[in-house]
C-alpha cells in the first residue's frame, strides 16, 4: 500500500454507507465494549503484560519433546545416570513376601480387562486401555494395605499442579506440570546414595551434545513469574511427593523422548518441594530428596527414581543429582482379542503373548518402597 | 400387484415357498418303531402373511435364542435387530421421572433400607474403628476442597473439580482400608472409573399411529447408556436381601401416556447390554456403583425454582434407572432374559452424591420377564429400597470440615461390608 500523503484528503465511501470500488474502505476508531467480557477477550500486547520481563524463561510443559532425550534431560537436571534400578527396590522386587497371592494371574486379568474387556467397541483404542492397566495395577497394589497398614498413609492427586525454576548454564529454566498423578506420602523417601556416593558425582562430566543447543525444544517466553509451587497449600498431611504416574496420551512417540519426560516430571517435583522446603538459594542440600516416577503406554513402562542433592543448578561443576531409569520394561509382548490367521493357519493365536512378571514387581516395589 | 408387492417383502419368503405348506414336513424316519406320534406336530406356516405365521416366527426367535451354545451369541441374537428406542438417561431433571422409570422397568420403591444393611443404634459402636474411617474421609475432602490448589473451574464444569475426584479418591482408598474386615475388596475385585453400562430391553406395546405399518403392535424399545463415576465389580454375588417372591409393599405406578410425553426421544443404533466388562471375565457381579447428580439438580436451583416436592426425585430416578440395567446386564450376563427369567434374584448397590449430599439406595432383580407375553402371568417385581439424602458434612472452612455426619459414613461403610454368603 502507497504512503499516505498527510496534505491529500482520502475520499471514503463512509457517507454513501456502502462499499463502492473507486473510493476508499473508511478506518473506523476501535469500538469498545465497554465492560468486560471473558467470552471476547483480546489480550494486550505482550509487552504491556505486567510479567513480561527481557530476559526469556524456557519452558518445559506436559507436552514438550526433548529432541536429545534422555541426555539433553540429563544435562537440563543436571544429573548422572545409572542404568538399572537402585539397591532398596531391587531388594523389595526379589523378596517373595512383597508380593500378591495369585499375582500372575490377578496381572493377566487385569490386562485383559483393559485390552479386551473394558468397552463394548471392536478395537480398544490404547488412549482407552492404558489408564484402565494404570488403574487397575494400581487397585492391585493398593490392596497391600491388608498386609502394611501404612500403606493406607498416602493419598493419591490428580490433576495437580507444579512449577519450579532454575538457572542452568545463565539460561532460566522452568518447568511447569499439569494433568499428573501423584502419590503423596506423610515422609520422605530416605536418599538411596550414601555421602560418599554422593561427593563422588563432583568428577562426572555432564554429557553435551554440541552442536545442539540444549535448550532446543523448550517453549521460550517472556510473560512469565518466577515461582516454585508444589501445588498444595501449608498444611497438607501428605506433603512429600512418593511416585508421579505418567501415561502417554496423543500421539505414540519415541521411546526416549517419554523416558525424558517420565525423568522431568521426577525432577520438578523433587525440586519444588527442595525449594519448598530449604529455600531458593541454590545449595548442596542436607538430605537428598528422592522422588520416584513411572510412566506407561500401556504396554512398556519407564522406571525412574530421581535423588536430588544440590540445587546450585547453575555451574556444571560440583555435586550432581543422580537418577536411576529403567527404560521400555514390557509387561507383556503382545496382547490381541482375535487370533492372525493366512491361508486358514494361525499364525499368532489370540490372547496375551509374552507376559513379564518382573514389570508388576518393579511396579509393585515402587509402591511398597518407604514402607516395607 | 398389489398383493404381489407385499408377499415379496415379507422376511425370507420366496413364491415358490408358499406353493407348499409348511405343515408337511420331513416324516420321520423311525415312525413305527417308537411310541412318539406318528406324523409331527401340525404347526402354523413360518412364512404366511397371517397372524399364525408371525407367532410361529415369535416363536421360531425364541427358539433361537434357547437353543444359542453361549452367552454371547445370545445377547447378540437379542439384539440383533435394530429399531428405533427410547433413550433412557438415568440422570434426568425431568419432573417426576422416577415414577416413570419405575413403570418402565417393573420396579416398586420401598422407602428405607432393608434390614440386613441398614444401621442399626446399637451397631455404630462396632469394632470398627469409625473414627480413623472419618478422618480418611475429611482428608480426600481437604485435599479436594482446600489443600490442592486448583484453577479456575469453566463454566458449568464445577463439580469436576471438587466432588468427581472427591469420589474416584475416596473409595479405592475405603476399600483398601475395609479390604482386611472385606476380602471381597481385596486384589479379586475390580474398580471400574467411568466404565460404559449398557442395557436394553422391551415393554409394553402400543399401535403403530401412522406410516407404512399403521395399525401393527409394536413393542417399547428402550435403551440405558449410563456412565458411573465409578463402580467396584466381585467375583461372586451379593447374597439376596428379599426372596424371590417378595412383593414388597405398595404399588409400581402405572402411566397411560406414550413415553413420549417424559419426554423421551427415539433414536436408533446398535443394542447394547454391558456391565463395563465383557462376559469373560471372572468379576461378573456388582458390588456397588457411585454416582455424581449433574448440577442442573441441584438442591438450590430446585429451591430457587420452587421445585421443593422434585428434590429427591432425581436421586430415585437415578437408582432405579441406573441399578436396573447394570443388575439387569448382570443377569443376562448369566443367560437370563425374558423369556427366561431369573431363578434367582440379583443385587446390586449404588451410592449417589449431589454436592455434600449422600443418598443409599439398593435394587434386588427379581424379574426379567418385562414384555407383554413375558409379563401375563407373572407376579413378581423388582425392588428398589433407597434413603432420602442427607448432608455428609455441612460446611469446609479453612481446613476444618464442620457438622461432619457419622451416620452417613457409618452407612457408607456398612454398604461396602456388604459381602456374599459364602465367604
Amino acid at each position: 500500500m502507497l504512503a499516505q500523503l498527510p496534505e491529500l484528503d482520502t475520499v471514503t465511501y463512509v457517507e454513501k454507507m456502502y462499499p463502492v470500488p473507486w473510493l476508499a474502505k473508511p478506518t473506523f476508531p476501535k469500538w469498545e465494549r465497554g465492560w468486560h467480557d471473558p467470552y471476547h477477550y483480546r489480550s494486550p500486547p505482550k509487552e504491556e503484560m505486567p510479567d513480561y520481563k527481557t530476559r526469556p524463561c524456557y519452558e518445559f510443559h506436559r507436552r514438550s519433546r526433548l529432541q536429545e532425550g534422555v541426555k539433553q534431560a540429563l544435562w537440563l537436571t543436571k544429573a548422572k545416570l545409572i542404568k538399572g534400578l537402585p539397591p532398596p527396590i531391587l531388594n523389595i522386587m526379589n523378596d517373595v513376601a512383597h508380593q500378591l497371592e495369585d499375582q500372575d494371574e490377578r496381572i493377566q486379568n487385569a490386562i485383559s480387562h483393559a485390552c479386551f474387556w473394558a468397552g463394548t467397541e471392536e478395537d480398544i483404542s490404547f488412549e482407552k486401555y492404558s489408564p484402565v492397566l494404570l488403574e487397575d495395577l494400581l487397585h492391585l497394589c493398593r490392596s497391600m494395605t491388608v498386609k502394611y497398614p501404612l500403606l493406607s498413609k498416602r493419598m493419591m492427586a490428580q490433576d495437580y499442579r507444579v512449577t519450579a525454576t532454575w538457572e542452568r548454564e545463565s539460561a532460566l529454566i522452568q518447568i511447569h506440570i499439569t494433568h499428573g498423578k501423584l502419590l503423596n506420602a506423610v515422609n520422605c523417601l530416605q536418599p538411596i546414595a550414601s555421602n560418599d556416593e554422593i561427593l563422588a558425582t563432583e568428577n562426572y562430566a555432564l554429557e553435551t551434545f554440541y552442536p545442539i543447543s540444549p535448550i532446543i525444544d523448550l517453549r521460550e517466553k517472556n510473560v512469565y513469574k518466577i515461582k516454585n509451587d508444589t501445588g498444595f497449600n501449608k498444611g497438607y498431611p501428605y506433603p512429600y511427593p512418593h511416585t508421579a504416574y505418567t501415561v502417554e496420551t496423543g500421539k505414540r512417540e519415541k521411546s526416549e523422548h517419554f523416558q525424558a519426560r517420565v525423568l522431568m516430571f521426577a525432577f520438578g517435583n523433587a525440586l519444588a518441594k527442595a525449594k519448598e522446603l530449604y529455600g531458593d538459594e541454590p545449595k548442596v542440600l542436607e538430605k537428598p530428596i528422592v522422588v520416584q516416577s513411572i510412566g506407561t503406554n500401556g504396554q512398556s513402562f519407564q522406571f525412574v527414581v530421581f535423588q536430588l542433592n544440590t540445587t546450585d543448578l547453575d555451574p556444571s561443576n560440583g555435586v550432581k543429582n543422580l537418577a536411576w531409569l529403567d527404560a521400555d520394561q514390557l509387561l507383556f509382548e503382545d496382547a490381541r482379542k482375535h487370533p492372525e490367521i493366512k491361508r486358514k493357519e494361525v499364525l499368532i493365536p489370540a490372547g496375551i503373548h509374552g507376559y513379564k512378571s518382573d514389570t508388576f514387581k518393579k511396579f509393585l516395589a515402587f509402591y511398597l518402597h518407604g514402607v516395607v | 400387484m398389489a398383493v404381489f408387492r407385499a408377499w415379496r417383502r415379507l422376511p425370507g419368503a420366496y413364491l415358490g415357498q408358499f406353493m407348499h405348506s409348511e405343515a408337511s414336513a420331513a416324516p420321520s424316519s423311525d415312525a413305527a418303531a417308537s411310541p412318539a406320534p406318528l406324523y409331527p406336530p401340525v404347526v402354523a406356516s413360518a412364512t404366511a402373511k397371517s397372524k399364525a405365521a408371525k407367532l410361529r416366527r415369535r416363536e421360531l426367535y425364541y427358539q433361537r435364542i434357547h437353543d444359542a451354545p453361549t452367552v454371547e451369541e445370545k445377547l447378540e441374537i437379542y439384539g440383533r435387530r435394530q429399531r428405533l428406542k427410547y433413550v433412557v438417561y438415568p440422570q434426568t431433571w425431568t419432573l417426576n421421572a422416577d415414577r416413570w422409570y419405575q413403570h418402565f422397568t417393573k420396579t416398586v420403591f420401598v422407602p428405607g433400607l432393608p434390614a440386613s444393611i441398614a444401621v442399626g443404634k446399637e451397631e455404630q459402636k462396632d469394632d470398627l474403628d469409625l473414627a480413623e474411617l472419618r478422618s480418611i474421609v475429611c482428608e480426600v475432602l481437604l485435599q479436594e476442597y482446600y489443600y490442592q490448589r486448583k484453577q479456575r473451574p469453566k463454566l458449568f464444569r464445577a463439580s469436576e473439580q471438587g466432588p468427581a475426584p472427591f469420589i474416584t479418591h475416596l473409595v479405592p482408598k475405603l476399600a483398601a482400608r475395609l479390604a482386611c474386615l472385606n476380602p471381597v475388596l481385596g486384589p479379586s475385585s475390580v474398580i471400574d472409573f467411568q466404565p460404559d453400562v449398557n442395557f436394553y430391553w422391551l415393554r409394553g406395546e402400543t399401535v403403530v399411529p401412522r406410516g407404512h405399518r399403521r395399525g401393527r403392535i409394536d413393542p417399547f424399545r428402550f435403551q440405558i447408556d449410563d456412565k458411573p463415576r465409578c463402580q467396584i465389580r466381585i467375583r461372586k454375588q451379593l447374597s439376596e436381601f428379599e426372596p424371590l417372591d417378595y412383593l414388597g409393599p405398595g404399588d409400581i405406578p402405572v402411566i397411560q401416556h406414550l413415553p413420549d410425553r417424559l419426554p423421551l426421544f427415539k433414536r436408533q443404533y446398535q443394542n447394547k447390554i454391558f456391565i463395563g466388562s465383557q462376559i469373560s471375565d471372572p468379576c461378573c457381579y456388582g458390588h456397588t456403583q457411585f454416582h455424581l447428580l449433574p448440577d442442573k439438580v441441584k438442591r438450590e436451583r430446585l429451591i430457587g425454582l420452587k421445585l421443593t416436592d422434585q428434590i429427591e426425585v432425581p436421586y430415585r430416578a437415578n437408582a432405579v434407572a441406573s441399578l436396573f440395567a447394570w443388575t439387569g446386564a448382570q443377569a443376562m450376563y448369566q443367560g437370563f432374559w425374558s423369556e427366561d427369567d431369573v431363578t434367582r434374584p440379583f443385587v446390586s448397590q449404588a451410592v449417589i452424591f449431589e454436592g455434600r449430599y449422600v443418598a443409599f439406595f439398593c435394587y434386588q432383580l427379581n424379574t426379567l420377564a418385562l414384555t407383554v407375553d413375558a409379563d401375563k402371568n407373572n407376579p413378581r417385581r423388582n425392588i428398589c429400597w433407597g434413603t432420602e439424602s442427607k448432608p455428609l458434612y455441612e460446611a469446609i472452612e479453612n481446613s476444618d470440615v464442620k457438622g461432619f455426619n457419622d451416620e452417613v459414613l457409618a452407612q457408607f461403610v456398612k454398604f461396602l461390608l456388604n459381602r456374599p454368603k459364602e465367604l
